[in-house]
């Protein structure tokens, strides 16, 4: 499959590194959640030493192929570039990506015996396989146990357009065969058999359960959860889903399966009903921009009322909105206009509304009133021995976000080890 | 439809419509190409060396190579080309016909010879032609002709003023510039014996030997010609402080009329060789870049400049920063410090980071506001912060006998 965006040519990249300002303390570095040092690998774009760039984004970043795609950029380096007060932002995520594409793993390495114990990882996402290769850089070997396919929210659920499979297949295999001692397919749901059993244990699950929408008509056919969409559709099946596609949600997840049911048919109409407007939407700048270009369409303020139909969905019922300033938090508010609902025909209503983290496992694990897992500052969670990071904690956020906590947790893993004994 | 700022003026005695000539070289070395510069706006032509008919040329191609980065890619151009191929008597056939095709431009020649003959003979042909002035190459890179490959006639004073002797002798009235290389032990030397040997002035100067590169992963030389290369004769922006220095020290100590050469690319790069005692200035690398056109430019740029700051004629501007230029001994010992513009600063750092590492560690950072601050104490206004400053945003302070003055990039860049 084609992918959206091109790798830079040398010529491109070595231009685009000359840009660079090499900032003192660089507030790209700060601002990146795996702290890339991006001064000194463009610079040795710049000198032509590939090997040397791509050994400072390997040191760094476990998911370096990964990030180089779908990193937001706008909401991490690129924002505090330095560069932006002369003219523009360098493109870094598109330099990090030449890299990786312009270069083989490293296969310099040099690991050290394994000998401090065995860590269990719940969770083969960014998180926990960053996790993992930390703990074993570090002298510990993992097992990591995982329900689904290994590789998390990106190998699952984002688009091949923006994430080829070979991109994918490359970066995973290379962490799970250097540094996971072994992926178990098993669905954890109690860490207590495991804190005995290992030396800690790190709960990296993800938030593989969807929200709900408490409408009326949720039950009739042709209406799909968004990510169980992208899963099949990302494992080759087809969706399944009608001519006419309303998608509702304004994040990440809703943008994405539109922008794959678009692509897997380029004759559906494909919509997304939001409740606020164009600006207020949580995706990404870059995939709202890929979305459009090909050719999905939104219908702005408009909140359900519910999915019309009498066995399958015929069409989706909404309001119009208005907005009406900021909330505490900065977030645009809005309130319906009375009077002003209509449907929306449709033939297929996709909810990309939220995640959670399911109800019923891991007891004995405190969580926070959204349902999350309550872990504090040094990852760990209200257990001795178990630490916890990723979207699990967090809420949705990105793989660098997911990273940063997998380094942190083998940092204070580490060093709980080390206290123990 | 706008009035065009009068460029014009005199040049030993040749009128010269604007201040730039182009230099013997490949623009100058086929006759409608000459002819398409002169068009194009250009005062004059120094048509690419020539010489007597039975000295052979073997050119050997690829002849170019630059060295830069990728953003700036030809930062110096090399070559190891050689004299034009067309001898003299082609040579005389193209003076006579730009003459009449341009008669009021400079239609000029340069010679390279071996023995007197050839030297004198080159000189009365070119001036039955009817050619209003002579350079004489005594500073190809790639070998005067008559000295040992390498070795350049204006290396040796004593060969420098020999020759020049011979040629003015023959040209008589018509003027003679002498064109000559930086790469000698004293430049003033070699001037001084071209004004005991009564030229009319000098070229400075020619393209300087170098070695533009090596290519590490095959350990080519850069040309490459079957692996195997040579020294070149390196030109553009690269030289243009080598052309600046050679120029001011030939006019400080030497009373001889100059003609500027070597790395200027724009008006004001043309406008500093004058300011340090050039009359003219010739271009060679810049139209190869970027071509003829260039003298839009070249022409606006400088007649702005001039009513900008009031002189008459470009001709005010010759030698008006030779007063200035110094021995380093020479100079005051003002109070020197750095002085930076917070508001302008964008928070690089590079200037703190350049004073920590590599001068003397005045520059304090605050890490949370990203701002430089001086150390008034420590800093002793070396300047390298200022240089290192992607904005400008950095000057140097000096205080002497109570008066201020300030060390600062003025202008556009």
């Amino acid at each position: 499959m084609e992918e959206f965006e091109k790798t830079l040519s040398w010529q491109q990249a070595a231009i685009e590194a000359e840009r660079c300002l090499y900032c003192y303390d660089a507030p790209c570095q700060a601002k990146c959640p795996a702290h890339v040092p991006v001064p000194e690998f463009i610079q040795s774009i710049r000198s032509g030493n590939l090997h040397g760039a791509r050994t400072l984004l390997q040191d760094a970043h476990p998911f370096i192929e990964t990030c180089g795609r779908i990193c937001p950029e706008e909401a991490f380096c690129q924002s505090v570039c330095t560069r932006s007060k002369i003219d523009a932002p360098l493109r870094i995520r598109e330099l990090h990506r030449f890299v990786t594409d312009s270069s083989d793993p490293s296969d310099r390495m040099e690991l050290p015996e394994a000998t401090l114990g065995r860590v269990a990882i719940i969770g083969a996402g960014p998180a926990g396989l960053s996790c993992a290769r930390e703990l074993r850089v570090r002298g510990f070997l993992c097992d990591v146990f995982e329900a689904r396919q290994v590789g998390g929210v990106p190998s699952q659920e984002v688009s091949t357009h923006r994430y080829p499979l070979e991109v994918e297949e490359r970066e995973i295999r290379f962490l799970t065969s250097a540094f996971v001692a072994n992926v178990r397919p098993e669905r954890v749901t109690d860490v207590k058999p495991l804190v005995a059993e290992y030396a800690a244990v790190f709960v990296a699950t993800g938030l593989p359960s969807e929200t709900d929408m408490s409408i009326e008509g949720t039950q009739l056919a042709g209406v799909h959860h968004a990510r169980e969409l992208l899963r099949a559709m990302k494992s080759g099946a087809i969706s399944g889903a009608g001519n006419r596609v309303g998608v509702i949600g304004g994040g990440n997840v809703a943008i994405e399966v539109a922008s794959m049911l678009r692509e897997e048919d380029p004759t559906r109409d494909v919509m997304v009903v939001y409740r606020r407007g164009i600006k207020e939407l949580k995706a990404f700048k870059k995939e709202i921009q890929e979305a459009t270009e090909i050719g999905v369409t939104y219908q702005f303020l408009a909140i359900p009322d519910k999915v019309v139909g009498s066995r399958h969905v015929e069409g989706l019922q909404v309001t119009q909105t208005h907005l009406c300033g900021e909330d505490e938090s900065g977030r645009c508010r809005f309130e319906p206009l009375p009077g002003s609902s209509f449907i929306i025909p449709l033939d297929t209503v996709v909810v990309a509304i939220g995640q959670r983290v399911d109800e019923d496992v891991f007891p004995g694990l405190a969580r926070s009133d959204s349902g999350l897992i309550s872990a504090g500052e040094n990852m760990q969670t209200s257990m001795p021995g178990v630490y916890a990071g990723g979207d699990a904690v967090h809420g949705a956020q990105t793989v660098v976000e997911a990273v940063r906590d997998g380094k942190k947790a083998a940092e204070q893993i580490a060093s709980f080890v080390a206290g123990g004994e | 439809m706008y009035r065009e700022h009068d460029l014009s003026y005199d040049f030993l005695g040749i009128h010269l419509e604007n201040p730039f000539i182009l230099s013997a070289a490949p623009p100058t070395d086929e006759l409608d190409i000459a002819i398409d510069g002169l068009t194009a706006g250009w005062a004059g032509v120094v048509l690419k060396t020539t010489s007597v008919k039975s000295n052979p040329v073997n050119l050997k191609h690829p002849m170019m190579s630059s060295f830069g980065t990728a953003a700036h890619k030809l930062w110096g151009l090399g070559n190891i080309d050689l004299i034009s191929q067309y001898h003299i008597g082609e040579i005389c056939e193209r003076i006579t016909a730009l003459k009449h095709m341009f008669p009021t431009k400079m239609i000029a020649a340069s010679i390279m010879g071996s023995k007197k003959e050839d030297w004198q003979s080159l000189v009365w042909q070119l001036k039955k032609a009817g050619v209003d002035l002579i350079e004489c190459s005594f500073s190809c890179p790639q070998g005067s002709m008559g000295e040992a490959p390498g070795r350049m006639l204006a290396q040796s004073v004593e060969a420098t003023e020999k020759v020049a002797r011979w040629v003015k002798e023959a040209a008589g009235e018509t003027p003679v510039l002498i064109k000559i290389t930086p790469q000698v032990t004293d430049i003033v030397e070699i001037a001084r014996a071209l004004k005991r040997a009564g030229v009319d002035g000098v070229t400075a100067s020619n393209s300087v030997p170098a070695l533009i590169g090596v290519d590490v992963e095959t350990l080519e030389p850069r040309p490459s010609l079957f692996g195997e290369g040579a020294y070149s004769g390196m030109t553009g922006m690269a030289i243009k402080p080598l052309t600046l220095r050679t120029i001011a020290e030939i006019a400080r100590h030497v009373d001889i009329t100059i003609s500027g050469n070597g790395g200027a690319y724009t008006w004001s790069d043309a406008a500093e060789l004058m300011a340090v005692g050039a009359s003219n200035v010739q271009f060679c690398t810049l139209p190869m870049h970027y071509g003829f056109g260039t003298i839009r430019d070249l022409k606006s740029g400088l007649a702005d400049f001039l009513d900008r700051k009031s002189y008459a004629s470009p001709l005010d501007i010759v030698g008006k920063a030779l007063g200035s230029i110094k021995g380093q001994e020479e100079l005051v010992t003002p109070h020197s410090h750095s002085d930076i513009d917070v508001e302008a600063c964008i928070g690089c750092g590079n200037c703190f980071r350049a004073c920590s590492d590599g001068a003397h560690r005045a520059i304090l950072w605050d890490a949370e506001k990203r701002k430089p601050s001086v150390d008034d104490e420590k800093c002793p206004g070396c300047g390298q912060c200022m240089q290192v400053c992607p904005v400008n945003a950095i000057r140097m302070k000096e205080e002497l006998d109570g008066k201020v003055h300030y060390f600062e990039f003025k202008g556009t860049h």
